[in-house]
């Protein structure tokens, strides 16, 4: 057996780890400002909603491309499914309810997916290294503040962590149960709906399911034969493609591709021939089906639930899908602080994700993340040679499973040419399977610790070491995440010396603005009647977002540097130039308040003399 | 010699070890770092006794650059300077530094500080503490007195659009600006703006396009004096480096003989402070041309400083 069902305490202690996130994201996110991202995507949340309304009313006219470019065309450079799960919610919760404020009805079911994290990290982390490992794992992963922090928008990078992570454990599950085959192919579907970031999904998991189907058809030359038969359907519809490419060039390739093109019989016959192939293999050899099943399922239904759950594509698919990659593939550069360089374009530094995650992630839970790593990694290595191979339990197909997705996400960012943007978030996906090989680290050390006590005290239980190792661990970054809290942005490590240690190493000090939620009752109290405020690097949409819930007057006008009243510069070091506008504006060069976390100034409010 | 396969069985208790050694530390840290910070009775001894002892013309240095809090509680006629560089900032407006420190803050490099601020400076006594603050005053070796600055003259400037046959279009100044024809940017101003993360004070002075020129005549340039030129691209446009972007160029001349006394160059990717200068020969004060010119001046936002120095004291 590879994979293994959660036990029923396993189930309901992942379901009380569940709850315990979900709770303790809720009752703290009215502190959590709204981040530039984030109002875009509650405007767009909006619209969304409003056309499932008209969908209702009159579906018709919802179902016309008109209708549905109307609702949908703001912001298509996402896909939709958190943007409508945000939109309901708010349409629920806030407009027909009037149980929540409108950002919290918003946030609603980002906290159900960024809630999933420890909850899977833990059935995951269990089954591979024991209770103890996934508990650390699972306690550990939002007591991150950055992770806590993007737990609590409703943006998409905690959801695409939790997809990702849900589909590496339907995927782990699928290798021993059908059922969960199916899921697999879904949850990649959904995974896809989420974020870009689940492109990469296939690549990494692929290799695993034919390891498996090589290993498990061993001997076995029917199934062998049925193995190589998928891999070669799936090679030849990959080099078909190719071959439409490269005759039809991307432009033709992507106007012909109609109903009745090449193209979409190609899919169609991946889509029999995935599903036909591992049915009659499953006849001869049921655990070769049963380890390809995820791939056909991951073909097929990825980009079927893709395309059904975005109505912007129902009428266009192809131009539609073709510009959302496009948009991806080319993204902006912003420029970005780090170690004392303006980092503005590509190349960039290669260890810079290393770098980062060092110094963001607390040190007390970093460490054994590093060590995790580097022991599974040292077993696979001495696994290699036949003289030191009975020294150690080679890693298994589970093990490295863990491993390649605690450091693919690293290493696809890590690339030179890579927006480098973002602090962590755009490889969350990757954090909760570090925090697996940290739970293995600390389990594994108390495991031992305990059979050496044992000498002494046979009775001592693993949870009498293990609680006060965890208190220990856990509790720096608990002190960290409290004090820095709700400034999720700006926080740093032990390791860089906390925020004036990173200020000093010449760390991006914040971003996406939402530390301005430290400054707004005070200008709130000082600002004139309809005064004219500039939040700088504040989306005018977050403007209209903190008035409608109550967090700044509705009086104050939005304005720039040379017209406002009250200005409130974020400290950028790439947006210098932007504060001495207000020197020069306001006449002064002190400011009246502003937000100095750990001493480090992150939002400098001037008054107009 | 223990047998390796003991050795590994030993390396989970050596591993809980190091990672519980670590969580003690990192808990440490977090228990001590607020007292690492000053209080704002700290801040508030501080500017008082800046305010009883500060001379006109002081200023005072940040260290870390980046403690900027500071500038809530200073007496504001005082200037404060820190940002990403200004440890190693000559500060040659000011005969006197005051050095306000954090020397307790985590990564505060003192030594690194000390190497780039000392040379040339000399301390005046002891440093004085409030909490965690430190105020250290210091005898500023590389002052250099101001005879003449051009962003404190230009009012009496003559400004004008110069085109290459000679011909003149005058910049009306109101009271304020000198302002050009033609788009709303031609003007010339003091203002602050940002060279490379600095803050400075200059004369906005953006170049017209083409091969017309953009000049500032200035009266009363003293002889017998360094005059230095400095300028740059303000904020992110200095960066560019689109081939379709143009190097900008800014002269000084005599205006009487035409000599060419400075010319800096900037091409589009060069950051920073741009500088040259020269000794001027005894004699009466001269009146000089400063002109800035690009071909494109797209993204050539320029800030110009002309000052005549004398000797170091």
């Amino acid at each position: 057996m590879t994979s293994r069902a959660a036990t029923r305490e396993e189930r309901w202690l992942a379901v009380a780890l569940w709850a315990l996130a979900f709770a303790a994201l809720w009752a703290t996110e009215s502190a959590v400002g709204f981040t530039r991202d984030e109002s875009v995507y509650f405007y767009a949340s909006e619209s969304y909603a409003r056309w499932f309304q008209q969908l209702w009313h009159n579906p018709s006219r919802a179902l016309t491309d008109a209708a549905i470019v109307r609702a949908f065309d703001y912001n298509h450079e996402h896909p939709a499914l958190m943007k409508v799960l945000f939109g309901l919610s708010h349409l629920l919760f806030h407009d027909t309810l009037g149980w929540l404020r409108p950002a919290a009805a918003f946030r609603l079911p980002a906290f159900a997916l960024g809630a999933l994290v420890p909850a899977l990290t833990f059935l995951l982390g269990s089954a591979v290294y024991g209770r103890t490992a996934g508990l650390f794992a699972a306690l550990s992963f939002l007591l991150v503040p950055r992770h806590f922090f993007h737990a609590q928008l409703a943006c998409f990078d905690m959801p695409i962590a939790a997809m990702w992570l849900l589909v590496v454990y339907a995927f782990w599950r699928a290798l021993d149960d059908r059922i969960w085959g199916v899921l697999c192919g879904l949850f990649f579907g959904l995974a896809l709906a989420t974020k870009h970031n689940a492109l990469f999904l296939p690549f990494i998991l692929a290799p695993f399911a034919l390891w498996r189907a090589w290993t498990v058809s061993e001997k076995q030359p029917v199934a062998r034969t049925g193995l190589w038969r998928v891999v070669g359907l799936f090679a030849t519809v990959a080099v078909l493609y190719g071959v439409l490419l490269v005759a039809l060039g991307p432009v033709g390739f992507q106007k012909k591709f109609l109903l009745l093109s090449p193209h979409t019989l190609l899919f169609a016959g991946l889509a029999v021939g995935a599903f036909w192939l591992p049915h009659e293999l499953n006849r001869h050899h049921p655990p070769t089906a049963l380890a390809l099943l995820p791939l056909a399922t991951m073909a097929v239904f990825g980009p079927i639930v893709f395309y059904a759950h975005w109505p912007y594509l129902w009428h266009q698919p192809v131009e539609r899908t073709a510009w959302y990659l496009n948009f991806h593939a080319t993204h902006n550069h912003y420029a970005w602080f780090y170690l004392g360089q303006l980092l503005r374009a590509p190349p960039f530094p290669l260890e810079y994700v290393l770098v980062k995650t060092a110094l963001t992630v607390p040190t007390s839970l970093f460490v054994p993340m590093v060590t995790g790593l580097l022991a599974l990694a040292g077993r696979a290595v001495l696994g290699l040679f036949e003289r030191t191979r009975a020294l150690v339990r080679v890693p298994g197909l589970t093990e490295a499973l863990v491993g390649v997705n605690a450091v693919a996400s690293l290493l696809i960012i890590s690339h030179p040419q890579v927006p480098h943007f973002g602090g962590v978030k755009h490889w969350l996906p990757a954090m909760p399977f570090l925090g697996i090989l940290a739970g293995a680290a600390v389990a594994r050390g108390c495991e031992a610790l305990v059979e050496r006590l044992r000498v002494w005290r046979p009775g001592l239980s693993l949870a009498t070491v293990a609680a006060p190792v965890f208190a220990l661990l856990l509790l720096p970054a608990l002190v960290g995440l409290v004090r820095v809290f709700p400034y999720g942005t700006s926080v740093y490590s032990e390791l860089a010396g906390g925020l004036p240690g990173a200020a000093s190493l010449g760390m991006q000090r914040q971003y996406w603005s939402s530390n301005v939620t430290a400054v707004l009752p005070w200008i709130n109290e000082h600002a004139p009647p309809n005064g004219r405020v500039f939040l700088h690097e504040v989306h005018g949409l977050s403007f209209r977002d903190y008035q409608r819930n109550g967090m700044l007057r509705e009086d104050l006008r939005p304005a720039g540097p040379f017209d406002a009243d009250i200005a409130a510069y974020q400290y950028h070091q790439e947006f210098r130039e932007h504060e001495f506008n207000v020197w020069e504006s306001f006449g002064t060069r002190t400011p009246a308040t502003g937000l100095y976390l750990d001493e480090t100034p992150q939002v400098v409010v001037y008054q107009r003399r | 010699m223990r047998s390796p396969r003991k050795l590994l069985r030993a390396l989970p208790l050596v591993e809980l070890g190091a990672l519980v050694l670590v969580a003690l530390a990192c808990l440490a840290f977090q228990l001590r770092l607020p007292d690492r910070f000053p209080a704002e009775a700290d801040y508030r001894a501080v500017a008082g006794w800046l305010k009883a002892e500060a001379r006109p013309g002081d200023a005072v240095l940040l260290f870390p650059w980046w403690t900027e809090k500071a500038r809530l509680y200073l007496p504001p006629e005082l200037p404060v300077y820190g940002y990403l560089g200004s440890d190693g900032d000559d500060l040659d407006a000011h005969p006197r530094v005051w050095v306000l420190g954090q020397p307790e803050l985590p990564r505060a490099d003192a030594a690194g500080f000390q190497a780039a601020f000392l040379p040339g400076r000399t301390v005046q006594g002891a440093p004085r503490r409030a909490g965690r603050l430190e105020l250290t005053l210091y005898e500023n070796g590389r002052h250099r007195p101001r005879r003449f600055v051009a962003s404190e003259a230009y009012a009496r400037a003559r400004v004008y659009l110069e085109s290459p046959d000679g011909q003149r279009r005058d910049c009306a100044f109101d009271g304020r600006t000198h302002r050009c024809p033609g788009p709303p940017h031609l003007y010339v101003a003091p203002e602050w703006h940002e060279i490379l993360y600095q803050p400075r004070r200059c004369l906005w002075m953006h170049p017209p396009g083409g091969e017309q020129r953009l000049v500032a005549e200035l009266d009363g340039v003293p002889g017998g004096t360094e005059l230095r030129l400095e300028g740059g691209i303000i904020f992110e446009h200095a960066w560019q480096r689109s081939p379709r972007l143009s190097t900008t160029y800014v002269v000084v001349e005599d205006a009487a003989t035409r000599e060419r006394l400075l010319e800096v160059a900037q091409p589009p990717g060069l950051e920073g402070v741009q500088k040259a200068s020269r000794t001027l020969p005894p004699g009466e004060p001269r009146t000089v041309r400063v002109w800035v010119q690009a071909d494109n001046p797209e993204s050539r936002q320029m800030c110009v400083e002309l000052l005549a120095l004398g000797e170091a004291s």
